[in-house]
């Protein structure tokens, strides 16, 4: 689904919560008149459980896209390997090989990115603008973070992930 | 105690190591301990509240979470068994269920010491606090420490102003400081192997401080220079490799001089020891 220029998607999470739900209001209201007599707010509550997902994934998109200009502009292309603890808050560019993905069903995606000088995780707190499958070569904008915010290994915080094509 | 800790650092580092391996049995003598104290007071009755055997379920968290927290990846679960533990507290039950909850809390908590000591490594404490690095650095820094020794200790800062400016993404910064510091020494004709360090690093730097490709020629160390280098580069045909180990080489070179030399910049050096040990491990 698309508003305005921003490519919105609904988790999977989000469509079960909203079908498990649908499911238990038919079920409620066919057997019970108490619940029919309730519909009138049910339903409307019943999508919200689709509309805010929706305008959560809309908004977070849309910020993503805003900044996604100025990472490009400022990020410098680095290895893998010199990535480390002293470089948070730096915002880089790698460039790599996806060997795992976590987490793509629930739209917080986490990839796995190796280039020859070792693997880095890479966070991302919405939905990618592309598919990313594992073996897509990939190009990564974002910031250096601790996993754990304040501790843990040197992680990317991912603004911008996107296939590319080597020669 | 400084005195101390410098004079004789492995009695030290031992002593340290003897009270990690008391508080790691704490856990769960504490915790098995307090769930004894409680079927105690369940078969004997004996006028004593039982809820005074949670507290060794209270301290063995903490204690636990220290042991985690002392590490230098850090274990979220381990670190946050003290808020479970005022769950105990907060949440009133009977004898029985007691004894049950803090037999099952105790096998917990032993079961994630296990998974702490095997999977979250060993602790970072001793190292940071003797002021010492860790094998294979150590070893690389003490090998290299004879030839750095002629260094100027003004020389020994740049290194390490330069190491730990690359280290933190300044590229730009480490540039402009590796062009002056390796003008100087060619000016005072000593160290010809960290002037080419020097100059070097500041190639790469400018590089990555543009983003630029892999350059046609760069400048590398002469094979004379192959006894003082960390890390072998050997005929490869691959010229990636060769760039990028002799970079690796000449921030290593650095980070020795800088040790050997500098002794006041030696807490920054700490500081960025986990990425001079990631350029000396990696392939």
């Amino acid at each position: 689904m698309k508003i305005g220029n921003v490519e919105v998607k609904v988790s999977i999470v989000a469509i079960a919560v909203f079908v498990i739900f649908t499911i238990f209001l038919i079920v409620a209201s066919l057997s019970s008149p108490e619940v029919r007599s309730q519909l009138i707010w049910l339903v409307p509550a019943l999508f919200m459980l689709l509309v805010i997902p929706t305008a959560l994934n809309y908004m977070s998109r849309s910020q993503y896209a805003n900044i996604a200009p100025v990472y490009e502009a400022e990020a410098k292309t680095v290895r893998i390997k010199l990535i480390n603890e002293s470089m948070v808050g730096k915002p880089v560019r790698i460039e790599g090989v996806v060997e795992r993905v976590y987490y793509q069903w629930m739209n917080r995606p986490q990839y796995l990115i190796a280039d020859r000088s070792g693997s880095i995780s890479v966070k991302m707190f919405t939905s990618p603008d592309e598919d990313v499958k594992v073996n897509d070569i990939v190009e990564v904008y974002g910031q250096v973070i601790h996993r754990y915010m304040v501790t843990g290994d040197p992680v990317i915080n991912c603004v911008l992930i996107r296939k590319i094509k080597k020669s | 105690m400084a005195g101390q800790i410098s004079d004789n650092p492995e009695q030290e580092k031992q002593a340290e190591e003897m009270s990690h391996r008391w508080l790691e049995l704490a856990v769960p003598l504490l915790s098995f301990g307090g769930a004894l104290l409680a079927f105690i007071i369940l078969v004997t009755n004996i006028p004593l509240d039982f809820r005074i055997s949670i507290f060794g379920c209270v301290l063995a968290s903490w204690v636990l979470a220290y042991l985690a927290w002392i590490r230098p990846r850090k274990d979220i679960v381990a670190l946050s068994t003290p808020l479970y533990s005022f769950i105990f507290i907060a949440i009133p039950t009977d004898v029985f269920s007691s004894v049950v909850l803090e037999m099952l809390y105790a096998a917990s908590l032993t079961i994630l010491l296990v998974r702490l000591k095997y999977r979250f490594g060993t602790t970072a404490s001793t190292a940071f606090r003797l002021k010492e690095l860790a094998a294979p650095l150590k070893t690389y820094v003490v090998r290299t420490s004879v030839s750095c020794k002629g260094i100027s200790p003004e020389r020994g800062h740049s290194a390490a102003v330069i190491f730990v400016r690359f280290a933190e993404g300044n590229y730009g910064e480490a540039a402009r400081e590796s062009g002056t510091a390796a003008g100087q020494l060619e000016d005072t004709g000593t160290g010809t192997c960290l002037t080419r360090a020097f100059k070097i690093v500041r190639e790469h730097a400018a590089l990555l401080d543009k983003s630029l490709p892999l350059p046609q020629t760069f400048l590398t160390f002469p094979p004379e220079d192959a006894d003082l280098l960390a890390k072998p580069v050997s005929g490869s045909p691959e010229k990636d490799h060769e760039f990028y180990t002799t970079l690796d080489n000449a921030l290593l070179l650095l980070f020795s001089a800088a040790w050997n030399n500098s002794e006041k910049d030696r807490t920054h050096l700490l500081a960025c020891e986990a990425f001079a040990q990631k350029l000396l491990s990696s392939a």
